[in-house]
C-alpha cells in the first residue's frame, strides 16, 4: 500500500536517515523500534513530507507523494499522530476532533456520527467534550490525538511513541485500541515505539532502526525471539 | 464639566478602538506566520492614500465607492505580500523577514511621496460634522470610528469563531506542523490572514482620514500605540487586544483632565512600561493571576 524506497533525509548537514526502505500493506500492523535518535521520527516525518528527505522514492497506492505538501498527503488518506500528541490545547476536545476532519467535505451530520463513533471508542472524551483540549490528563491527551487523527477515516494511520509519559495501566489501554483500530475499523497502523516489548507483541511485522538505518526486520513473533533483539532492546 | 468629561471618553472609546484595530491587525500576521509586520503603519498610510488620492481625487468615486475600492486594492496588496514577502521569508531567521518587512515600509513611504505629493491630502465630506448630545459636541468621525471597529470586531469573530476556515486560521496559530497534519493548507491560511489584516489596515487609514489627514506620518503614532495596546491587553490574543485598546485610549485622554495636554502621548507608553514590569502578559495575566488567587484561596479554606 505504501512504499518507501532509499530515502535518504538530512537535518542540515546532518545526516537522519540514509537509504531507507520500508513498507506496509493493506490491514497490517507494522511496528518500528529503536533507540532515541535511530531515526523512528524522522522517517514518520519524511513521509508526511513534514520534513523533505532529500533522496528516494516514496509511493501510496501507485501515487508518487515524494514531492507533494503535507495537507495533500493527509487529503490521500495517510494520517500521523505525532509524538508529544500536539493537540490544540486552547480548543475543546469536541473543536479538536472536528479539525481532525478537515480534510474531508463531511456534513454536519456526518460530523455528529463520526464523533459519536469517536466518544463510543474512547468514552472518558465524551465527559470531557466541552472541556479545553489542555485541560486533560496526558493519556486523555493521547486518546484524543488518536481520536483526532481517525476523524478523517484514514486508510494508514501512523502513532509516533502513543505509550510516553503514560502510566502502564493507560498504555495497556491505548495499545489495546489501537488492535481494535486495525481489527476492527479495517485501518493499516505503523506504530512508531520505544517500548520494544509492547510493540513486538501487538505488530505483525516490525523494523528496527539504528543510526539512521534499518538493520533488522521481518515477522514480529519471530524478532521477539531473536537473541540479538533480546538482548538489546528486550533486556533479557 | 460633566460634558468635557463625556467628550473625552468617547474620544477616548474611538481612539481605543483605532488602538484595538492595530493590534488586531498585526496581531493575525503574529498568529499566522510567526512573524510582526513592521510596515503595518505606512501600509494604514497606503489605505489612505489610495482611498483619498487615488479613488476620490483621481477617478471622482463617491466616498463609500472609494472606501469599498481602497480596502479591495488593499487587500490584492497583501496577498501580493504573502506570496513574494512572508511565505518565502518564514522558514528563514526571523532577523530577514524583520529587515525585509521595514523596507517595504520604507519603499511606500517613499512611493506615496512620488505618486501622491508631498502635501497633506483631506478627503472633503467625509465624516465631517459635529453631533451635540447631552450638551456634549462630539464629532461624528469618532462615533463611525466606533461602529465601524465593532462591525470588524464582530464579523472577525464570526470567521474565527463560527467558519471551518477561520477555525483553521486559529489551528495554524497555535500549532502550525499539528496544523498541517490535519490537513490544513498552512500557505493558504497565511495568505488569507494577510489579506484579511491589510484590509484592516486600509479601514483604519480610511477612518482615521479625516482625524489625522493623509499624509506620510498619518499613522506613526497610532501604530506604536496600537503595539501598546497590544502589550497591556495581552499579546497575541484578539479579544486581549481590544481590551488594551480601549484601556489605553480612555486612561490617554482622561489624563487630558489632570496633565497638560502634552504628556497624553507620554502616558500611553508608560502605561505600557508599566505593564510590561509588573503584568508582562497584560490584562490577561492579571484576570489569570486573580483567578488562581481566588482558587488558592478557596483550596486553603477547603
Amino acid at each position: 500500500m505504501l512504499y518507501v524506497n532509499q530515502i535518504s533525509t538530512y537535518y542540515g548537514n546532518a545526516c537522519a536517515l540514509s537509504g531507507v526502505s520500508f513498507e506496509i500493506k493493506q490491514g497490517e500492523i507494522v511496528s518500528i523500534i529503536g533507540a532515541n535518535g535511530a531515526g523512528k521520527s524522522t522517517l514518520m516525518k519524511s513521509i508526511m513530507q513534514v520534513v523533505k528527505p532529500r533522496t528516494g522514492t516514496i509511493r501510496y497506492k501507485e501515487k508518487d507523494i515524494m514531492h507533494m505538501s503535507t495537507h495533500r498527503i493527509v487529503g490521500e488518506g495517510i494520517v500521523y499522530v505525532p509524538e508529544g500528541r500536539d493537540i490544540f490545547a486552547p480548543m475543546s476536545v469536541q473543536d479538536n476532533l472536528v479539525m481532525g476532519a478537515y480534510s474531508r467535505r463531511f456534513s454536519k451530520n456526518e460530523l455528529e456520527e463520526l464523533c459519536e463513533e469517536m466518544y463510543q471508542l474512547f468514552p472518558r472524551l465524551k465527559e470531557r467534550r466541552r472541556q479545553l483540549a489542555g485541560t486533560l490528563s496526558g493519556g486523555e491527551q493521547q486518546m484524543l490525538a488518536i481520536a483526532r487523527g481517525l476523524m478523517s477515516r484514514p486508510e494508514i494511520i501512523m502513532f509516533d511513541e502513543p505509550s510516553l509519559g503514560l502510566a502502564p495501566i493507560v498504555v495497556d489501554e491505548v495499545f489495546e485500541r489501537i488492535q481494535y483500530i486495525n481489527k476492527q475499523l479495517k485501518i493499516s497502523v505503523v506504530l512508531v515505539e520505544q517500548n520494544a516489548f509492547m510493540a513486538l507483541s501487538v505488530s505483525d511485522r516490525c523494523y528496527v532502526m539504528e543510526n539512521g538505518k534499518i538493520t533488522n526486520s521481518g515477522k514480529s513473533q519471530d524478532l521477539i525471539q531473536d537473541d540479538s533483539i533480546k538482548a538489546a532492546y528486550l533486556g533479557m | 464639566m460633566q460634558n468635557v468629561l463625556f467628550q473625552l471618553i468617547v474620544s477616548g472609546i474611538a481612539m481605543g478602538f483605532v488602538y484595538a484595530l492595530v493590534a488586531v491587525e498585526y496581531t493575525l500576521i503574529w498568529n499566522a506566520c510567526g512573524l510582526l509586520n513592521f510596515s503595518h503603519e505606512k501600509i494604514i498610510m497606503l489605505g489612505g492614500y489610495v482611498f483619498v488620492g487615488t479613488c476620490i481625487n483621481v477617478f471622482h468615486m463617491p466616498n463609500l465607492l472609494s472606501a469599498l475600492s481602497a480596502i479591495l486594492i488593499l487587500g490584492l496588496f497583501g496577498v501580493l505580500i504573502a506570496v513574494t514577502i512572508f511565505i518565502p521569508l518564514r522558514n528563514q531567521s526571523r532577523l530577514i523577514a524583520v529587515v525585509a518587512t521595514v523596507m517595504l515600509g520604507q519603499i511606500l513611504n517613499e512611493a506615496a511621496v512620488l505618486v501622491w505629493g508631498p502635501v497633506a491630502l483631506m478627503p472633503k465630506n467625509f465624516l465631517s460634522g459635529v453631533f451635540t448630545f447631552m450638551g456634549a459636541t462630539i464629532a461624528k468621525s469618532y462615533v463611525y470610528i466606533i461602529l465601524v471597529s465593532i462591525i470588524i470586531i464582530a464579523v472577525l469573530q464570526f470567521i474565527f469563531k463560527k467558519t471551518k476556515f477561520g477555525k483553521a486560521m486559529t489551528c495554524v496559530s497555535i500549532h502550525k506542523t499539528a496544523s498541517s497534519l490535519m490537513g490544513i493548507n498552512v500557505k493558504a491560511s497565511m495568505v488569507v490572514t494577510l489579506l484579511i489584516s491589510f484590509m484592516i489596515c486600509a479601514v483604519i487609514g480610511i477612518i482615521t482620514a479625516p482625524v489625522f489627514t493623509v499624509k506620510q506620518q498619518m499613522a506613526t503614532m497610532i501604530a506604536l500605540k496600537g503595539f501598546c495596546a497590544g502589550v497591556i491587553g495581552g499579546f497575541g490574543s484578539l479579544p486581549a487586544a481590544i481590551a488594551g485598546g480601549l484601556t489605553l485610549g480612555i486612561v490617554e485622554n482622561l489624563t487630558g483632565l489632570i496633565l497638560p495636554a502634552v504628556f497624553k502621548d507620554a502616558v500611553a507608553f508608560a502605561l505600557m512600561i508599566l505593564f510590561m514590569m509588573f503584568s508582562p502578559k497584560g490584562l490577561v495575566g492579571v484576570k489569570e493571576s486573580i483567578k488562581s488567587r481566588r482558587i488558592k484561596k478557596a483550596g486553603e479554606a477547603g
